[in-house]
């Protein structure tokens, strides 16, 4: 049975709130402003600066792209596997979940073909100020899709365990991921 | 117990967040009005992320609490960036 922060005295508007998920919120909170400290930076220099849109043009947009088109997907199939986890469709979550975890891998092959690419062209984090900002804010990202996958991986393997509520919790992260890539993209990519 | 909440037509939404994307692409190749492809670039993707919070993340059916820890920072984030905006305005 979920824990319910209102079960232990929280008084108030936290009560009959699952705890996991009041949890989490906070902890998402915490990233949306890591993340939006780091955009805001590179906005504020980018504007201010001049020759950032010749570095960018050097960066793989295919590769962004499909990138993208993988992360987007990968929100569908870990809110499915949610969805199935609350029908109790155990066969169902597995597979979506699966298919989650398989997205994350793509997405983390596909960054560190990019990466290499990038770095064999001599575009280092130390190549100037859009390239610092540009292996900060992806890698700090792909990190942060490392742990997803993982998460998504403890949940794949404890059948016994994997709960709807810790489905759920994995996958408010995974969206979470998937929102923070939706503004790198363009403002990396495209703009 | 976790209590069961609806769900939305998440293919629908996928198939949104799809759309939109195109739309952002197509803006960014545009070869004229850099400005108002600018425009539709983050537009889409302001949209995307409005799609995925609301219907994903499910933030559509939770209380106010929840929805303040999400959007709070978000206008944190926005405040920030516009208060450092002088320094490049106006800088030397």
């Amino acid at each position: 049975m979920a824990m319910r922060a209102g079960a232990h005295g929280v008084a108030g508007a936290t009560a009959g709130l699952e705890a996991g998920k009041l949890g989490i919120w906070w902890f998402l909170a915490s990233e949306i402003m890591l993340f939006g400290g780091l955009i805001a930076s590179y906005v504020v220099f980018r504007l201010g600066g001049e020759g950032w849109a010749a570095e960018a043009a050097h960066l793989n947009t295919t590769i962004g792209i499909v990138n993208t088109l993988i992360l987007l997907s990968s929100s569908l199939t870990v809110v499915q596997a949610f969805a199935a986890a609350e029908r109790g469709e155990t066969r169902a979550t597995t597979v979506f979940l699966g298919l989650t975890v398989l997205g994350g891998l793509l997405f983390l092959g596909l960054k560190a073909v990019e990466y290499a690419g990038e770095l064999g062209h001599g575009f280092t984090p130390a190549s100037g100020l859009f390239w610092s900002f540009y292996y900060l804010m992806t890698g700090l990202h792909a990190l942060h899709v490392l742990t997803g996958v993982v998460i998504n991986l403890i949940l794949l393997a404890g059948r016994r365990w994997r709960t709807p509520h810790r489905v759920e919790l994995g996958g408010l992260y995974w969206h979470f991921v998937d929102v923070v890539w939706v503004f790198l993209f363009p403002l990396l990519y495209l703009a | 117990m976790a209590v069961t909440r609806p769900h939305p037509r998440y293919l629908v939404v996928w198939a949104w967040l799809l759309a939109l994307m195109a739309a952002g692409l197509a803006a960014s190749a545009a070869p004229r009005a850099r400005g108002l492809a600018v425009a539709v670039i983050f537009g889409t993707a302001v949209a995307k992320a409005l799609l995925i919070g609301l219907n994903f993340m499910h933030l559509r059916f939770e209380g106010p609490l929840i929805v303040a820890i999400a959007t709070v920072p978000v206008l944190f984030a926005v405040v920030l960036t516009a208060a450092l905006f002088p320094d490049f305005v106006f800088g030397p």
